[in-house]
């Protein structure tokens, strides 16, 4: 009978307790896959379901011509932009004759005023026409909403300065064809941003967006490390309290077998719930994006996806590994649950860290002390692909495998079966 | 005079340091024979029946398996020895004859050994359903038919009809029999029933405080002490250990 053999019997008594466990399946496989694009869909739905009002008050009312340029404006015209403005995204707009009776409205939520002077303010050579917004705190559709008023007052602006550019250069007796409106109202300006990759290419704005995924995947380590955790606290201290593991223990299979075949289940489904996490958040995040005018995120790459659920792979193996011996030695799935939270607080930590800071970068000392955490060469790993160093990441991910293989074979090597066994629950 | 199978030579175990569970008790089992561990809650029945079966290592003693340290060759003493810890379970998700299978596989069963063990528990059909459907005394025979299909030379039983009731209780008491009677094995059986120990068992050891304060064929130890049964002698013993 070898080790093989026993391993074998051992691993199809780990997955057939495990895979007919519907529940368990369920909430750690298609739960994820189910919730998080749910959220996606009643975000969008509960977005377009929120009534915005605004009220727009024109104090002005006037309509005005520029005797020197020639140049009108009328404050009605500023709010019949508006309103169509609104009216067209859905937002509700009513017309207030005072500024008080719109404050005193509970419901508006955006205030638009248009003050005395504004269409004469707006067309002088020495001053400017101001509109006041106001805005009711901590409503995000007014927010938007405001962002809307602000882009068509710009465009107000932008035309308006131009014909009085135009009027003022009249004047001066230039050559009229001459006349560039933008060298006079912004005679510096930025170009566009060009992004390069790291080679130095110019590369479109996917490649940001690809980077963005990539911290993202960073960040879907973090649902990796505890269902495969909460599976071998069950598939140890759960198996002891439910009376089957003193029976396995007495038979001719090893402790290192007995574990290795739970570390193995554990990390296929650590593995299946990662693979779902990940397909839900992409789901999730591409709907929000596609939902307000983004992209669509159909640019993945399949060799970072490969990545990730190696790297994803031996992620949980390394957790399960730290996390087995104080397992064992715990009294029971409380206090075992504990722990291991612990141990998956410090993976989440890197991994939000990983979203945020881009490792590869950091100063070598600060780098070479963090290495001494395992997780650091799983972040190391996605974000050295992304910068264009698929090399660096395979190293990352050999030392991940490496570390993990030492850590699982110390773990296994070092757990007491007297303990697990005599530990009272 | 033939060698016993199983020599258990002034073990001693203790928990932290501070708690004497088993303080140095000796006793041996002969082929063919089956040997009752009899005493209190709290004696030492359970930690003693696990040094044996290799799960647990004596402080000091030693256990021999046909004359070999059971605890520096535990793999090959595993193959021999079979144990029925005292509160074993099924996976509720996993079939009767997966679990045959399984523990089975463990072993390296033959198709052979999987009928035996199918016969000996006596579930016929029902060994194809999920053991969530069982009762306790279903489950006890499913494991007791785990735990003798390989013919271990040894079998260990920890209260093998604890909980069960009557019918169940005598359905297992005569599988233990039947086995040793047919495949000339050993086993060691503890319990809290004094009538099931007088039936099954050869010879017996009660266990006090870790130690054997008294051993022999039930009949001889009901002459010895001029009681009616077992039970009294049980009654005796403690009381007068006690003392």
């Amino acid at each position: 009978m070898s080790r093989h053999t026993r391993l074998r019997f051992l691993l199809e008594k780990e997955i057939k307790d495990l895979f007919r466990d519907r529940k368990a399946i369920l909430t750690t496989i298609l739960l994820p896959l189910i919730s998080l694009p749910t959220i996606g869909i009643f975000t969008i739905f509960l977005t377009s379901q929120q009534p915005v009002n605004i009220a727009l008050i024109d104090e002005d009312n006037s309509y005005y011509v520029n005797p020197e340029l020639n140049v009108a404006m009328s404050s009605d015209w500023v709010v019949g932009n508006l309103t169509l403005a609104f009216t067209s995204r859905g937002y509700n707009v009513a017309k207030f004759l005072s500024r008080s009776e719109a404050l005193e409205n509970s419901s508006i939520d955006l205030i638009i005023v248009i003050p005395a002077g504004f269409a004469r303010n707006a067309t002088a050579i020495d001053s400017v026409g101001q509109v006041e917004i106001l805005r009711r705190a901590n409503v995000q559709p007014a927010l938007n909403a405001e962002g809307i008023a602000r882009g068509i007052l710009n465009a107000i602006s932008v035309n308006l300065s131009h014909v009085k550019i135009a009027r003022l250069y009249e004047k001066t007796g230039l050559e009229p064809n001459l006349l560039k409106p933008e060298a006079f109202r912004n005679p510096v300006v930025s170009g566009p941003t060009v992004l390069l990759s790291p080679e130095g290419e110019k590369v479109g704005v996917e490649a940001e967006l690809r980077s963005f995924i990539a911290r993202l995947l960073v960040l879907a380590f973090a649902f990796v490390v505890t269902p495969a955790s909460t599976y071998v606290i069950d598939g140890i201290i759960g198996e002891r309290q439910r009376k089957t593991l003193e029976l396995l223990l007495a038979s001719p299979a090893s402790l290192g077998e007995i574990l290795t075949a739970k570390i193995i289940v554990a990390t296929i489904l650590g593995l299946l719930a990662s693979l779902a996490d990940i397909t839900a958040l992409l789901a999730y995040v591409g709907s929000l994006n596609l939902a307000f005018g983004g992209r669509s995120l159909i640019i993945l790459d399949p060799g970072l996806l490969i990545l990730h659920s190696v790297t994803s792979f031996f992620t949980i193996l390394v957790t399960i590994a730290i996390a087995t011996p104080f397992i064992t030695r715990t009294r029971g799935i409380r206090s075992a649950g504990n722990l291991a939270s612990l141990i998956t607080s410090v993976a989440i930590i890197f991994f939000f860290l990983g979203f945020f800071i881009d490792f590869p970068k950091l100063e070598a000392n600060v780098l070479s002390l963090l290495q001494i955490i395992p997780y650091t060469q799983s972040v190391l790993s996605v974000q050295n692909y992304i910068y264009g160093r698929p090399d660096l990441s395979i190293i990352n991910l050999l030392v991940l495998a490496v570390l993990s293989t030492i850590i699982l074979l110390i773990a296994v090597k070092t757990v007491d079966k007297e303990k697990i066994l005599l530990t009272q629950d | 005079m033939t060698k016993p199978l199983l020599e258990v030579r002034s073990i001693r175990k203790t928990y932290g340091g501070k708690i004497l569970a088993v303080d140095n008790l000796s006793f041996h089992v002969m082929e063919g024979e089956i040997y009752g561990l009899i005493g209190p809650n709290g004696a030492g029945k359970t930690t003693s029946l696990r040094i044996i079966a290799g799960l647990i290592k004596p402080d000091a003693g030693e256990v021999l398996m046909q004359g070999v340290n059971v605890h520096e060759n535990l793999k090959n003493n595993r193959k021999i020895i079979g144990y029925l810890p005292e509160e074993a379970n099924t996976y509720p998700l996993l079939t009767g004859m997966e679990h045959l299978k399984i523990y089975g596989g463990l072993y390296g069963a033959s198709e052979e050994d999987l009928e035996f063990g199918a016969k000996i528990t006596g579930l016929g059909s029902r060994l194809f359903e999920k053991t969530s459907g069982y009762s306790h005394g279903m489950k006890r025979r499913l494991l007791l038919g785990a735990v003798l299909m390989t013919k271990p030379r040894l079998a260990i039983l920890d209260e093998p009809t604890s909980g069960l009731d009557v019918h169940a209780s005598v359905s297992v008491r005569k599988t233990i029999r039947d086995y040793v009677k047919t495949t000339g094995a050993a086993a060691i059986v503890s319990s809290h029933n004094m009538l099931e120990i007088e039936y099954l068992c050869d010879r017996i050891g009660l266990i006090f405080k870790g130690r054997i304060v008294e051993e022999g064929r039930p009949r001889e130890l009901i002459e010895k002490y001029s009681v009616s049964n077992l039970e009294e002698v049980f009654t005796l013993l403690v009381k007068g250990a006690e003392s």
